[in-house]
C-alpha cells in the first residue's frame, strides 16, 4: 500500500477525527511534536524535531498525586488517569527506538510505572524512514538503521513523493485498515541512503569499564559547560526529581525531568556533592549511555539521533567521544605500558 | 587570519613550553568543518589545535574561572573575552595577575547555519580587545552598530503584545540554564536555582517558572552585562535573551548614565550596586 505524500493531509484530518494526533512541526522558531489541528503544518521533511518526542509519554512536569487537609482529616488523590488513544505520525527510526529505552526502564526489571504505562498503550507510533539521513545522523551504527523501525505499529517507508505503508504489530493493522480510502494499491521502491557518520560501537561498552580515572573526562569536562541541553533534547534521557508544591492546606507531588549535569542532581542532605565537579558528571553521563545501560538492559542508550551534538553550545560531540573511547588503550594494556 | 591563527599557535606552545602559563583557552575544531569549540590546550605540543576563525562563535572566557587554580591561564580574546576579564577583575573572580591575555581584534563571527553575521557580533561594541598582554592582528574598526533594534520593537507593542511577546519567549524555554552556565556575570557559587531549601525556583517546568529564573537572572547581570551576546548564542531554543539585557543597559544610561555596558574597565562602575554618599537619591 502507499500513501501519497500530498494527499496524507486527508489522513491526518481522518486520524485527528477520531483521536489526538501528533505530528513534527514548527514550534516557535523551533520544533517538536504538537498537537494536529488547525493552523499546523506537519514538517514531514525534517529528519528529526528540535525536541524528542518522548514528553508524549514521559511529560517535562507530570502530577502524581494531590492532597489536602481539612482540619484533622487529610485526603490523598491518585493523580493518575487513563490515557485515550493517540496516534504519533512521522517519528523517525531514532525516535522510535529511543521508546524502545523507555520501555525497558518504565515497564521492565520488575517495576510498571503505571503513569508511562498508560500513555504507552494509549499510543499508536507511525514511524516514518530517513531517506537520506543528515550529518548528525549515526544510528545505524549505534541503535537502529534509518530504514526500519521494527517496533513501531505502522512503518512508512520513505519513496520520494510517497510512502510506502507497513503494518508491524496488530494496532497497526487495524489503523491501516482504517486508513484505506487515503491508500492507493501499488509498490514503489524505498530510498535507502546510509548515515555518512558512523561509530565503532563494539568494544566501547567494556573498555569504558577499564576508564574512570582515564584523562578524557576532564578534556570533556573542560569543554562542557554542564547546562542540561543534552539530556533534555535527549530522546532517551529519562532521568526525573519528584518535587511538591504545597499551599497552606492543599498540594501536589509531581515528577518533572532533572538532568545529571546539574550540580544539585547529586546534592546530598548535609551538603555532600559525590559529583561536584564538572569531570564527573560528563563522565557519569557517557559512562550511562554507553556502558551502564548496556548492562542493565542490553542495548546502548545513545540512539544516534545526533540532537546533542546539534545544540550542545560547546558542541560537545558524542561521536568523537565514541571514537576516542573506540580508540584508546585498555586499561590493563595503558597499565602494563606504565610498567614496561 | 590565516596569520593571526598562526600566531596564536606559536605565541601559546611559547607561553606553555616556557611555563609562564598553564593552560591556554581558545577553540578547536569540531567533526564537521564549520564546527568549533572552546578548547583548553594543556600541552605545548597541542598548541597546533587551535584555531581563529570566523567560525569561532562561543565567547569562551568563562573556561578561565575553571582553570585559574592552577596557575597563570592565558586567553585568546577578542572585544568580548576581555569585557568578560574585566567583569571578573571587578566582580573578584580573579586577579589580573592570574591571567594572560592574547588580544586578538575581531572583524566578527560567521552563523554556520546562516552564513551571516552571528548575531551577537552585528550587535558588538567593541570589537578589539579592552585589556591584553599582548595584541595579535591590527586593529579593526569600531563600527559600533545600533543594538536597540530589538528593544524599539518590544518597547512599541501594545501591554498586550508585549505579554504575549514574553509569553511565547519563556513557553519556549527548557531551563536548561545554558545562558547562565555561559554568562561572565553568572560567577555565584551556588546560584538561587539550587538553594533548593529556600525554594527560590520551583523544579516544574512551566512558563511561570521560566519566567522566574529569566527575569531573576537578568535583574542580578543587569547593570554587569556585558554585553557579549553568548546567553542568547547558547540558547538552544533561540530565546532573544539580549532584548532584555539591552533593555537594561539603555535605563540604566539614562537613569545613571552615562553607561555604556559593563567590563569596559576591571574596575565598574555597575551602577546598581555603586553606593556614593551624594546619590541623587535623597534616602542615600
Amino acid at each position: 500500500m502507499l500513501l501519497k505524500k500530498a494527499k496524507a493531509g486527508a489522513l491526518l484530518d481522518a486520524i485527528a477525527a477520531k483521536e489526538r494526533l501528533f505530528v513534527p512541526a514548527d514550534d516557535r522558531g523551533t520544533s517538536r511534536f504538537v498537537a494536529y489541528g488547525a493552523g499546523v503544518e506537519p514538517r514531514f521533511d525534517l529528519l528529526n524535531t528540535k525536541l524528542p518526542p518522548k514528553d508524549l509519554l514521559f511529560p517535562a512536569t507530570e502530577t502524581l498525586y494531590r492532597w489536602s487537609r481539612d482540619g484533622a482529616d487529610l485526603a490523598i488523590d491518585s493523580a493518575f488517569a487513563e490515557t485515550d488513544p493517540f496516534t504519533v505520525f512521522g517519528l523517525r527510526p531514532c525516535d522510535m527506538a529511543s521508546v524502545d529505552r523507555l520501555d525497558a526502564v518504565f515497564l521492565t526489571k520488575g517495576y510498571v510505572d503505571e503513569f508511562y504505562q498508560a500513555k504507552r498503550e494509549a499510543a499508536t507510533f507511525v514511524a516514518a524512514t530517513c531517506a537520506h539521513p543528515g550529518r548528525a545522523c549515526f544510528c545505524d551504527s549505534i541503535a537502529a538503521s534509518p530504514h526500519e523501525a521494527p517496533t513501531a505499529d505502522v512503518l512508512l517507508e520513505d519513496a520520494g513523493e510517497e510512502w510506502v505503508v507497513t503494518p508491524q504489530t496488530e494496532k497497526g493493522a487495524s489503523a491501516v485498515e482504517a486508513w484505506k480510502p487515503y491508500l492507493e494499491e501499488g509498490d514503489a521502491e524505498p530510498i535507502k541512503a546510509a548515515c555518512d557518520l558512523k561509530v565503532d560501537m563494539a568494544a566501547v561498552p567494556e573498555k569504558l569499564k577499564g576508564m574512570f580515572d582515564d584523562p578524557i573526562w576532564s578534556d570533556i569536562g573542560d569543554q562542557c559547560l554542564t547546562c542540561g541541553t543534552c539530556t533534555f533534547v535527549c530522546p532517551t534521557c529519562y532521568c526525573f526529581n519528584i518535587d511538591q508544591d504545597v499551599r497552606e492546606d492543599e498540594g501536589k507531588r509531581f515528577r518533572c525531568w532533572d538532568s545529571c549535569m546539574f550540580t544539585d542532581y547529586t546534592a546530598m542532605a548535609g551538603g555532600h556533592n559525590p559529583r561536584a565537579s564538572k569531570e564527573s558528571r560528563v563522565r557519569q553521563r557517557f559512562m550511562h549511555k554507553l556502558t551502564y545501560f548496556n548492562d542493565r538492559y542490553d542495548m546502548n542508550l545513545c540512539v544516534g539521533c545526533g540532537r546533542c551534538m546539534r545544540d550542545c553550545p560547546a558542541a560537545v560531540d558524542i561521536s568523537l567521544i565514541i571514537d576516542r573511547i573506540a580508540a584508546s588503550e585498555p586499561a590493563q594494556e595503558k597499565e602494563a605500558m606504565a610498567h614496561a | 587570519m590565516a596569520d593571526v591563527q598562526d600566531i596564536i599557535r606559536e605565541r601559546a606552545a611559547a607561553l606553555l613550553s616556557s611555563g609562564e602559563v598553564s593552560a591556554v583557552i581558545g577553540w578547536g575544531v569540531g567533526r564537521f568543518d564549520d564546527v568549533r569549540f572552546p578548547l583548553v590546550v594543556k600541552r605545548a605540543e597541542d598548541a597546533g589545535k587551535l584555531v581563529f576563525d570566523a567560525s569561532c562563535v562561543q565567547m569562551t572566557a568563562k573556561r578561565l574561572l575553571e582553570h585559574t587554580g592552577d596557575g597563570k591561564v592565558a586567553l585568546v580574546a577578542r572585544g568580548c573575552e576581555s569585557r568578560a576579564v574585566n567583569r571578573f577583575i571587578a566582580d573578584h573572580q580573579l586577579t589580573r595577575d592570574q591571567v594572560y591575555v592574547i588580544g586578538v581584534p575581531c572583524p566578527g563571527m560567521v552563523d554556520p547555519a546562516t552564513g551571516e553575521t552571528l548575531k551577537r557580533c552585528a550587535e558588538c561594541q567593541v570589537r578589539n580587545p579592552v585589556v591584553h598582554d599582548e595584541l595579535v592582528g591590527d586593529p579593526v574598526p569600531e563600527p559600533k552598530p545600533y543594538r536597540f533594534a530589538e528593544v524599539d520593537r518590544v518597547e512599541a507593542m501594545s501591554r498586550e503584545e508585549r505579554r504575549a511577546f514574553f509569553d511565547e519567549m519563556y513557553g519556549k524555554c527548557i531551563r536548561c540554564y545554558a545562558c547562565r552556565n555561559a554568562c561572565p556575570c553568572c560567577t555565584c557559587r551556588e546560584c538561587f536555582v539550587e538553594q533548593d531549601k529556600v525554594g527560590w525556583q520551583g523544579k516544574a517546568f512551566n512558563v511561570n517558572e521560566a519566567r522566574y529564573y529569566g527575569m531573576i537572572r537578568a535583574f542580578h547581570t543587569g547593570d554587569r552585562c556585558i554585553e557579549c551576546g553568548e546567553c542568547e548564542r547558547a540558547c538552544p531554543m533561540g530565546l532573544p535573551l539580549m532584548v532584555i539585557m539591552h533593555q537594561q543597559v539603555r535605563d540604566i544610561d539614562k537613569l545613571f548614565g552615562p553607561y555604556e555596558g559593563g567590563g569596559l574597565t576591571d574596575s565598574g562602575p555597575d551602577p546598581l550596586r555603586t553606593y556614593k554618599t551624594d546619590d541623587i537619591e535623597e534616602f542615600m
